[in-house]
């Protein structure tokens, strides 16, 4: 009984350890659009999502932005320029601190490129 | 003899089942608590107010207006990206943290004895009053409030997010909400609009 008792706990609590994808690269999608527009469509995004910028540099392609809703999330996007047609955007997603699967970026992704579709 | 042998045997089971049931529950309960994976990026809640995002007059707003708009109202400029058109300020005041330990009655038990002897052990339980902090009946309840506002400038739309987070005077984290509210941005607004070089209506 007691040691059914502590192994439910210890089942209890295991499920809260999260699997930590520490080292997990950013998801990336290649884009038929120039860097600038990339950048411009991303912060317009996150802006309308209610997120904040922390920070921002267009010449190096970097937004920075977080969203105060406990326990704090932050997102960065870097825009490389990768080819002559188009730019790579990479996205990063962190809640309270600690990386977020890369699928949940996916959706930002889809609406960005539905985005970057339509007519500048 | 075989009946009365049968009965311990059924309460026993139906005892085990009751006890499997309830750990399944527990352990169902205990895991689905602990579901902290999102599957989406969260949005601002609320939502950004629909006057947080405007059109101006083309060339009426310029980043230095936006900059000292923000300064005017006591804003530290953290970021700018001209590129972009970005602004990132920040707020910081003092505050009192009202949910901070208020003097409440703290429960605490311990153990007198132990449980070696044939007498047992005696269990007292004290009752105090007093937060956490130096003293014992003064409560530190200081905290200070970081807002944190971002203004995106470009050709034809400008667009405000804000956040309020109350940081206590251990500088933890303790209340933590999206502000992109339709006040602040009304006046920030305003303010817009009276430094461009065609001031005309207030919205209110």
């Amino acid at each position: 009984m007691r040691l059914a008792l502590l192994l439910m706990v210890v089942l209890g609590v295991s499920g809260c350890v999260t699997s930590a994808p520490s080292s997990e690269p950013a998801r990336q999608m290649s884009v038929m659009a120039d860097a600038d527009r990339a950048l411009d469509e991303s912060l317009a995004l996150l802006m309308q999502r209610g997120y904040v910028i922390t920070m921002a540099d267009g010449g190096l392609g970097r937004i920075d932005a977080s969203l105060a809703r406990s326990p704090g999330y932050r997102v960065e996007v870097r825009v490389t320029e990768s080819t002559p047609s188009g730019a790579s955007i990479a996205l990063q997603a962190f809640r309270g601190g600690r990386l977020l699967p890369a699928a949940v970026v996916e959706p930002l992704f889809v609406e960005l490129q539905r985005r970057l579709a339509e007519a500048p | 003899m075989r009946m009365p042998k049968s009965i311990p045997s059924i309460r026993r089971s139906r005892a085990s089942s009751a006890f499997v049931s309830l750990s399944v529950i527990g352990v169902t309960l205990a895991m689905a608590g602990c579901q902290a994976t999102p599957t989406d990026l969260p949005q601002a809640q609320p939502a950004v107010s629909t006057s947080c995002e405007w059109s101006p007059a083309p060339g009426s707003v310029a980043m230095t207006d936006v900059v000292e708009a923000l300064e005017s109202r006591d804003f530290l400029v953290r970021d700018t990206d001209t590129a972009l058109g970005v602004v990132s300020a920040e707020r910081v005041e003092r505050a009192t943290y009202h949910n901070a330990d208020a003097v409440r009655p703290q429960l605490g038990g311990f153990v007198l004895g132990g449980s070696g002897g044939r007498v047992g052990g005696g269990v007292g339980v004290g009752v105090g009053f007093g937060g956490g902090g130096w003293g014992g009946w003064g409560t530190i309840d200081d905290a200070t409030r970081v807002e944190r506002v971002s203004v995106a400038l470009d050709a034809e739309r400008i667009r405000v997010t804000r956040d309020i987070r109350l940081f206590d005077w251990r500088g933890d984290l303790r209340e933590s909400r999206t502000a992109s509210d339709s006040d602040f941005c009304v006046a920030l607004r305003n303010d817009l609009l009276a430094a461009g070089p065609e001031s005309t209506e207030e919205i209110r």
